[in-house]
């Protein structure tokens, strides 16, 4: 068989059935009239390199055959794409929310086992994200080949455009935090999020704060317990944990400024509107919060954990000296009580200093809201 | 100026008109080669994996009409306008011209 039959062969078995050989008598018109020229160009028969050559030209059999199929010639078309992607961002943003909030629960619970725990909530992340493209693809793909048009798709209203506002996640996330002005021009109006209007979600981030808070209270004082805080089983045994003896130096500092925080709470959802007031109670709140955490890295000693006859020190690492490879190491460290340790106090060390982060930009966002606002 | 972007825009604005440059080369009765010829010798070149395709669509379309036909020892398919296509042709014309006019003012 020469090169110009197999050529055609394999676009042949792209075809389907009924215009195989019609498509394929065409084209094999087309490429001897081609060769056929050449050859009358050059006054001889052409090898088999240069008819090849001419085929290459024409293109590789699964493209010129495509460009013969009937339907759709993608699988999400441009007028469906958009409703793909923002069903695929949205969708994302989600999976990375409730796998995020899984990896806290499962941090919390069981601190040792944090490499596992995030090995877990990424695995559980691009399985949900490859399911949830692989799912929007196969819907779109079957809308588009059977020209599926829902009527949401063709007779959309204005009114029920808001949502798509919240398409962007780095507007939408900044806007929870951002002032008035630029919530106004962030949030659409009348738009909920997690079923909060945009103008709320000041006070809807205050509630949840004064819950929290009231949560910490409670077990800091010892009215409510968590499981798996002060113990937990480590391959050779049980692990106890004793807080080491800066916790009672600043326990009484610790409820007073969780107390302060409650109140600052308070204010916001008693008088939402005084925005300025609220930024004045906030920044000494921020900055006490800010000083406890600089005495917890001082005193470095956080934590004892006890198996049996033997200790480890959960050590606090100094802000300075910490980087990314300790965190790196976390996922290989070993499961002995000095490595559970060591981890223990990275994680918490980041923690703490990530806390300590939000705090200067607490003081740094309440500094500007005083300086732009007028109660 | 960007070249990449030049030739990706020239495409486009080619794509649109090479239906009408196939319709009215095919007011004399054609097959797919000699076609192919006669629009590159009026500087409108197409590669074959295009203009096959496309002939068949617009069969489908009722705009052309073909027929298989020996000639010089090989069955050839000639296609030719259809009625319709005749129609098409004369509508889509004017409304080039339409276009050609507005962008000659703006141009």
């Amino acid at each position: 068989m020469d090169v110009i039959e197999r050529y055609l062969e394999a676009v042949a078995a792209q075809l389907s059935t009924e215009d195989r050989e019609d498509i394929v008598a065409e084209l094999r018109d087309l490429i001897l009239s081609r060769v056929e020229a050449r050859e009358e160009e050059l006054g001889r028969a052409l090898s088999d390199e240069e008819k090849e050559a001419i085929l290459h030209e024409i293109g590789h059999p699964l493209v010129v055959a495509a460009r013969y199929r009937k339907g759709p010639d993608s699988l999400i078309g441009p007028e469906l794409f958009p409703y793909w992607l923002f069903g695929a961002k949205a969708g994302l943003i989600v999976i990375a929310a409730v796998q995020a909030l899984g990896l806290l629960v499962h941090v919390l619970g069981d601190p040792a086992n944090f490499g596992q725990s995030i090995g877990q909530a990424f695995n559980g992340f691009f399985a949900g994200a490859l399911t949830l493209l692989g799912a929007l693809t196969l819907a779109g793909a079957i809308m588009e080949h059977y020209d599926i048009k829902p009527t949401w798709l063709t007779k959309w209203r204005v009114r029920d455009l808001s949502a798509f506002g919240l398409a962007d996640p780095a507007k939408w996330g900044a806007s929870m935090g951002a002032s008035d002005k630029a919530k106004a021009e962030w949030l659409p109006k009348g738009v909920k999020v997690w079923g909060v209007r945009a103008e709320t979600t000041g006070a809807a981030q205050a509630l949840w704060s004064f819950i929290a808070s009231a949560v910490f209270i409670l077990w800091w004082i010892g009215v409510i317990r968590f499981t798996g805080i002060g113990d937990f089983a480590l391959r050779g045994g049980d692990v106890s944990v004793t807080a080491a003896p800066i916790w009672s130096l600043l326990f009484g500092l610790i409820l007073a400024w969780a107390v302060a925080g409650m109140a600052v709470d308070g204010v916001t959802l008693w008088r939402p509107e005084a925005r300025r007031l609220q930024a004045l109670l906030k920044i000494p709140v921020a900055a006490a919060g800010l000083w406890i955490g600089w005495r917890l890295f001082q005193a470095g000693h956080w934590a004892t954990l006890t198996q049996g006859d033997q200790t480890a020190q959960v050590m606090g690492a100094s802000p300075i000296h910490m980087d990314f490879d300790a965190i790196h190491a976390i996922p290989e460290a070993q499961r002995g009580l000095a490595e559970t340790a060591l981890t223990l106090g990275t994680v918490l060390s980041w923690v703490l200093a990530i806390i300590m982060l939000c705090l200067a930009v607490d003081i740094l966002k309440a500094l500007w809201r005083i300086a732009t606002t007028r109660d | 100026m960007d070249k990449e972007l030049f030739e990706t825009m020239r495409l486009e604005l080619r794509r649109g008109s090479l239906v009408l440059a196939v319709l009215a080369c095919l007011r004399t009765e054609r097959y797919g080669y000699t076609l192919r010829q006669a629009l590159a010798a009026d500087g409108l070149e197409m590669e074959e994996s295009t203009l096959y395709p496309l002939l068949r669509r617009l069969e489908g379309q009722g705009l052309l009409t073909s027929e298989w036909r020996e000639e010089e020892k090989r069955k050839k398919r000639f296609y030719v306008l259809s009625p319709g296509g005749e129609a098409m042709l004369a509508a889509l014309t004017d409304e080039w011209r339409g276009i050609n006019a507005s962008l000659d003012r703006m141009l």
